[in-house]
């Protein structure tokens, strides 16, 4: 079977919500997220009113994705980590696994030492959560049942 | 890659627009963000990594949510890549996760090497993401039907829908917005089919 991030219930999300959460807490981090290197929120804590979080993912995993083939073209396999400082708001990503990043916006006042280092077991518990869902039922595909392919005949419409 | 979140009940899927350059790849999101229907909040912002002269420099991207089906949110991204020869690098990490493609050609005469050196392109970025592109729900769209000099439908059939399986392909005037939301809804549509009848879904590395 190819490999694929798992279908996630509440309870993986739950853990990785917690995990985020104490992360927060040890940082003061404003918002942390955990993002698929596709460029999807898998899911987020902190503040959520103040940035369009969709797009930063959309975005952070690009920048990403840019920089490890940039390594490569340096001859390394990967950059574990990027980081972008700004003045009011810095922003740092890191790999949680093979198929998931996790993002940190933070006041740039903080020191960018501890939200590394606050990162690393942040990220090794989701990598944690994620492999437990992936082994759970690893031939587990997306149960879609109820869902009507017929209801979907014009899923998005033009305005006139 | 899909991404099923079971708590949340929210399905999303990312759909690439590719093709050659100047083939109204941009266009067609330009007219899905203008003149979409949604409810308040389901539609994101475009967000385009342009040049000066507005030419793609790495994606244009569009979050859209389309109406709640019993029960699940279907989230859609749209992005394109650019197309311009020099960026393949670029063309390679947008199609990282894709679900579907829809590829965009353009009808002139002048322009039939170039949708099909772009086709052939997208195959072979498809396999540098272990993907094959028979394994993956795409559709075809003829742009600038409106044109001078535009070839026959059933030519560009010929040139770049005469696999063993033939897909939905649709004239399209993306600038007029002629053809955008058919070919929207089609790919949508293979890919909720997809992902009911099969489940599980390929991951592109």
């Amino acid at each position: 079977m190819t490999t694929t991030l798992p279908p996630l219930n509440e309870a993986d999300v739950n853990q990785m919500d917690g995990a985020l959460g104490e992360f927060l807490n040890q940082t003061n981090a404003t918002t942390a997220l955990v993002i698929d290197k596709g460029g999807f929120m898998i899911t987020h804590k902190g503040d959520a009113t103040r940035f369009d979080l969709t797009t930063i993912a959309a975005l952070a995993s690009g920048a990403y994705m840019a920089n490890e083939t940039i390594a490569n073209l340096v001859h390394e396999s990967k950059f574990s980590s990027v980081y972008q400082q700004g003045e009011n708001f810095s922003m740092f990503v890191s790999c949680i696994d093979e198929y998931c990043l996790l993002v940190i916006i933070f006041a740039s006042r903080l020191s960018v030492g501890a939200i590394k280092y606050f990162a690393a077991p942040t990220g090794e518990k989701i990598a944690g959560q994620l492999k437990f869902a992936q082994e759970r039922d690893p031939d587990a595909g997306f149960d879609l049942s109820a869902l009507n392919v017929a209801d979907s005949e014009s899923l998005f419409r033009k305005r006139v | 890659m899909a991404i099923l979140n079971a708590a949340t009940k929210e399905l999303q899927l990312k759909i690439v627009y590719y093709g050659p350059a100047m083939c109204g790849k941009t266009t067609n999101l330009v007219q899905v963000h203008k003149r979409v229907q949604t409810a308040p909040g389901n539609k994101g912002r475009l967000v385009s990594l342009a040049t000066n002269s507005d030419r793609t420099l790495f994606f244009d991207f569009l979050p859209i949510e389309a109406k709640t089906i019993k029960g699940f949110k279907t989230k859609f991204q749209l992005y394109t890549v650019p197309g311009q020869v020099i960026y393949n690098a670029t063309r390679q990490l947008v199609l990282r996760g894709v679900d579907g493609v829809v590829f965009v050609a353009d009808s002139q005469y002048s322009k039939m090497a170039e949708n099909v050196e772009s086709f052939q392109n997208l195959e072979e970025n498809l396999r540098t993401c272990n993907l094959n592109l028979a394994d993956i729900p795409y559709v075809l769209q003829y742009n600038k039907r409106d044109l001078q000099g535009v070839a026959p439908v059933e030519y560009m059939e010929f040139l770049l829908n005469s696999r063993e399986v033939q897909v939905p392909s649709f004239s399209a005037t993306a600038h007029d917005c002629n053809g955008v939301f058919e070919t929207l809804n089609a790919i949508s549509r293979a890919l909720l089919t997809k992902f009911i009848n099969q489940g599980t879904p390929q991951y592109a590395s």
